[in-house]
């Protein structure tokens, strides 16, 4: 009995072994099944560790003319991020980030608890504290490197450099205009990557040849600044809406400020009105004005045989044309041409363009560049508005000799008095002198470049002539006078269209526009004020614009002034003579005479 | 004690396969730990060999005692083991949302791992008494049902799903092989057959549930409660035939896998040496399997006997439910891989009962009387 029942439980066992020996194949097979025949799990899991990333390189440093940074990206700013459902420990691990990042912990609890799989725990932090956090070795805690665009001078030139949005384009302005070289090549790179999502391995960012291209712009940030700082008092002062005003160096169309009045702030662009974005001295056109007589003039001088003491008769103060009266401010009688400017007559003015002729304001006009964009690199550009002389009526033309019933932008008003201040050359006006690579080397510079002559030397000087004399006693502009400096000048006050296209009441747009020294031009200043409140007057308004930035630049730039050249070149006053040497040999070498 | 026959009776042959499992258990957590080179937890692979160093002292006292004074000593170890597991549910420290952990000064350990020995223990005792070759009937049933139900529940409770199934399953299979009247085993198949959408709809927590649903379909949560099935068949099947070496596991390194020293430690095998290397775990695991049972086999008095099927089906479950669980044949239950899992109280469990097969199998040859 015993025995049977042992053999019994021997079967037993077998029957248990078999049982075992079945389950175990079924494992073993299933082991062989998935890593012999399933090529697709191998292939998972490369999908799953290797991650191409796209990095883009970095943007481009935007100089002014003498290197000074106007716009940098620093790539050394990080993004802190979280994987919550990696986080272990979610109180202390938000514990430790707010202390090392100075966030509130308790939101963050939140979020770590939040059971998302990725979440920002603080965007763009600088280096010192994202390193903190990296030697805090938490899990489930990451680092994504970003590039941040910043305006070290805040305001200064905002218009003109415009900005970049969150993905590292350019938005507005040069960086926009030249978001092409500036930003930094997007390239692929495979990356192993862990279950967190961390990186391993990359040469992100270490790579220079992705990197964008460099400008380096005309802007000067000193002359930028004088700049804005007497725009900005002079529409205070006035209680202007806007304002603007540009400097260009009349030999070679580089334009050296740019500044509108109010600002904003590139590094929080998003702060401020869209209104304020647009760089107005290139993209909006307005009514000029009496500025626009000395291209009248020119026109009279070059094509109508006139000379600065050609006589017209002033009419008294109105001039009927057809239905219209046209009125000067005082009643004027003979008066030369050169008087014309001085006082700036409008009858005056038609006078001059009934006896050109429209054909020939227009051509003039047209020579001076205006109705065509000025082609500088900015975006937005406006062309302006002159129609075609045929199609003006009688008093057309001689509201357009004056200013009125035309219309231009400030970059195109500066480029052509730059005409007439360089000898009757029209230069192409630009903001960008050179492209450079990351190291620093030029692959594009752009120097000067000629459009056409527009009138003769002779023409210019004599238009010269008369512009000196606004800025002299008795002129409109005399208050745009210089100490130690001779200059040149015209003062512009313009009625401004309302919505109805009708002249508006109390609506003007005062402005000056202006070169120093009269002898050899190095700056053309233009100062534009729109509605002013006080005064309305260019003369009043507009001139100490001119007469600030005029003479803190020349002084900048290290022009002598009149009166201390001669105690210089009497004194010989030791090494501040070589000083006085470069500067003739600097506009010697500046002269662009054909 | 010590004499020429005690050597000569020493099953060398159990010590081997022990040691080979324990070596490759070793080296297997070496790779894991330090996988994440960010930070290694080299201290884990030293506090797991002082773990085998203390079972190796436990194998050898499970081993230096006639194993037939285990009938006497079982009752106290059964209860001290319920002892232990109502301590844990008084005092037990949470890790993970559940209790399982005792501290005993600076270490902790998992009565749930000790209470399936006494469990072994107690059922042989029981079973051995009353075997006949009728089987047993639903009335003898009763008393191993209590015996095997409180340890089952308390491990329930911490919750242990794991444990508890691989109590039942070991207490399943010893009572199939002392063998069931069949009336009785009818009846029994019939209540577990209804008793099954009974527990889903009272029994599990709502994790459990979800474990077993994503079991059916991993990728209905990739990244949620099927991430483990999907990451751990990923880095089993990127093995291929030879694996990526040893320390090479890339979806161990890249922390892709979860647990990957605990209970997916077979999936780092499986990674770093393939299919010959996760074949050859089998296999070995196998041999013990059948050495174990040929030690019942040739075992001559009932408790041994019954005994020792006991062990055996306790690794067997074991290996089994992880293997098939990181591999996706079975839902994801906490159930650690012997020899091959980080735990102390795993390696305490399974040292000592390599030690009460060695009792058996050195003690087979004396004639019993």
């Amino acid at each position: 009995m015993k025995s049977v029942e042992k053999k019994r439980r021997k079967l037993r066992i077998c029957i248990v072994g078999l049982f075992f020996v079945f389950f175990f194949s079924v494992i073993g097979i299933k082991a062989i099944y998935l890593q012999a025949f399933c090529p697709w799990l191998n292939d998972r899991a490369l999908e799953e560790r290797e991650k191409s990333l796209i990095f883009r390189g970095k943007r481009g440093t935007i100089y002014d003319a003498n290197g000074r940074e106007m716009a940098v990206t620093s790539a050394d700013v990080e993004s802190i991020t979280a994987h919550p459902r990696h986080i272990k420990d979610p109180r202390a691990t938000a514990q430790a980030l707010s202390r090392a990042l100075q966030i509130d912990a308790k939101t963050l609890n939140v979020k770590l608890e939040s059971g998302k799989s990725f979440i920002w725990v603080k965007r763009q932090v600088g280096p010192r504290k994202s390193r903190t956090v990296k030697d805090l070795r938490l899990k489930g805690v990451g680092f994504i490197s970003e590039h941040s665009r910043f305006y070290p001078s805040g305001t200064l030139a905002a218009q003109v450099l415009g900005f970049t949005g969150v993905d590292d384009r350019g938005l507005e302005g040069i960086e926009f205009y030249y978001d092409n070289w500036l930003k930094g090549s997007d390239h692929k790179l495979t990356v192993l990557k862990d279950g967190f999502d961390r990186k391993f391995d990359t040469e992100e960012n270490t790579d220079m040849s992705y990197s964008g291209k460099n400008l380096i712009l005309t802007i000067d940030k000193t002359i930028q600044f004088i700049t804005e700082s007497a725009l900005e008092e002079a529409v205070t002062d006035f209680s202007a809406k806007s304002g603007m005003a540009v400097v260009m160096e009349p030999d070679s169309g580089a334009v050296l400020a740019l500044a509108h009045a109010p600002v904003f702030n590139p590094n929080s662009f998003g702060k401020f009105d869209r209104d304020l974005w647009r760089n107005k001295a290139v993209t909006d056109p307005f009514e000029p004005g009496s500025t626009m007589k000395i291209f009248s003039a020119a026109g009279a001088i070059e094509f109508g045989g006139c000379t600065p003491d050609t006589i017209f008769f002033c009419e008294n103060g109105a001039y009927q044309i057809g239905e219209d009266v046209v009125h000067d401010s005082q009643p004027y009688g003979w008066m030369s041409l050169g008087k014309i400017i001085k006082y700036s007559s409008n009858i005056g003015s038609v006078k001059v363009s009934e006896m050109i002729g429209p054909q020939l304001l227009y051509k003039t006009l047209r020579d001076f560049g205006f109705g065509e964009k000025t082609r500088i690199d900015c975006p937005g550009e406006t062309a302006g508005t002159l129609s075609f002389y045929r199609r003006w009526s009688k008093i057309d033309a001689g509201t357009i000799s004056f200013g009125q019933g035309i219309s231009v932008s400030a970059i195109q008003l500066i480029t052509a008095t730059s005409a007439i201040a360089n000898g009757g050359m029209l230069m192409k006006p630009y903001i960008v002198q050179a492209i450079t690579n990351s190291n620093g080397q030029p692959v594009e510079s752009f120097g000067p470049r000629k459009i056409r002559r527009v009138v003769s030397a002779e023409t210019a000087e004599a238009v010269r002539q008369m512009m000196k004399s606004v800025v002299e006693k008795g002129g409109t502009g005399e208050k745009a006078a210089l100490k130690g400096y001779s200059a040149c000048g015209k003062t512009g006050t313009a009625q401004k269209i309302d919505g109805k296209g009708q002249y508006a009441k109390g609506k003007y747009v005062a402005s000056f526009i202006g070169f120093a020294p009269a002898e050899k031009p190095r700056v053309v200043i233009l100062a534009v004020l729109d509605e002013p409140q006080k005064n309305h007057y260019g003369g009043t308004v507009a001139t100490p614009v001119f007469r600030k930035i005029a003479y803190e630049t020349l002084n900048y730039m290290n022009v002598p002034p009149r009166h201390e050249k001669k105690k210089l070149t009497a004194s010989v006053a030791g090494d501040q003579l070589p000083m006085i040497v470069a500067t003739v040999n600097g506009s010697l070498s500046m002269d662009h005479g054909e | 004690m010590f004499d020429r026959r005690f050597v000569q009776r020493f099953d060398w042959g159990l010590f081997g396969v022990t040691l080979a499992l324990g070596t490759l258990g070793l080296m297997t957590l070496y790779s894991a730990v330090t996988a994440d080179t960010q930070s290694p937890e080299k201290i884990l692979v030293i506090k797991q060999m002082i773990w085998y160093c203390v079972g190796m002292t436990l194998m050898t006292v499970s081993f230096l005692f006639d194993y037939k004074s285990l009938d006497r000593w079982a009752n106290p170890i059964y209860g001290f083991c319920i002892f232990l597991l109502i301590c844990v549910l008084l005092f037990g420290k949470y890790v993970g949302g559940s209790k399982r952990w005792l501290a005993l000064g600076p270490v902790s350990i998992q009565p749930s791992e000790l209470v399936k020995i006494a469990v072994i223990i107690i059922l042989a005792r029981y079973y051995a008494k009353l075997a006949n070759h009728e089987g047993f009937t639903l009335r003898t049933l009763l008393n191993p049902l209590i015996l095997v139900g409180i340890p089952f529940v308390l491990v329930i409770k911490q919750p242990d799903l794991g444990t508890g199934v691989v109590i039942l399953l070991i207490a399943a299979s010893m009572t199939a092989f002392v063998k069931i009247e069949r009336r009785s085993l009818i009846f029994m198949l019939t209540v577990c057959i209804t008793a099954v959408p009974l527990t889903w709809h009272f029994g599990l927590k709502s994790y459990q549930k979800q474990r077993i649903l994503t079991f059916l379909n991993p990728d209905m949560d990739p990244l949620g409660s099927g991430y483990h099935i999907i990451q751990s068949k990923i880095a089993i099947g990127s093995g291929i035939i030879f694996g990526r070496g040893f320390k090479k596991g890339v979806q161990n390194t890249l922390s892709f896998l979860p647990e990957q020293h605990t209970d997916f430690i077979f999936s780092v095998l499986a990674e770093e040496s393939g299919f010959v290397g996760s074949l050859a775990l089998i296999l070995i695991f196998m041999i013990l399997i059948i050495w174990g049972l040929n030690i019942a086999y040739g075992c001559r008095d009932p408790f041994g006997t019954i005994l020792s099927v006991g062990v055996t089906a306790m690794i067997f479950w074991q290996v089994f439910i992880n293997i098939s669980m990181v591999m996706g044949l079975m839902p994801v239950v906490g159930v650690p891989l012997p020899f091959m899992s980080y735990g102390g109280s795993s390696v305490l469990t399974i040292m000592t009962c390599i030690g009460i097969l060695m009792n058996i199998s050195m003690r087979r040859f004396i004639v019993d009387v």
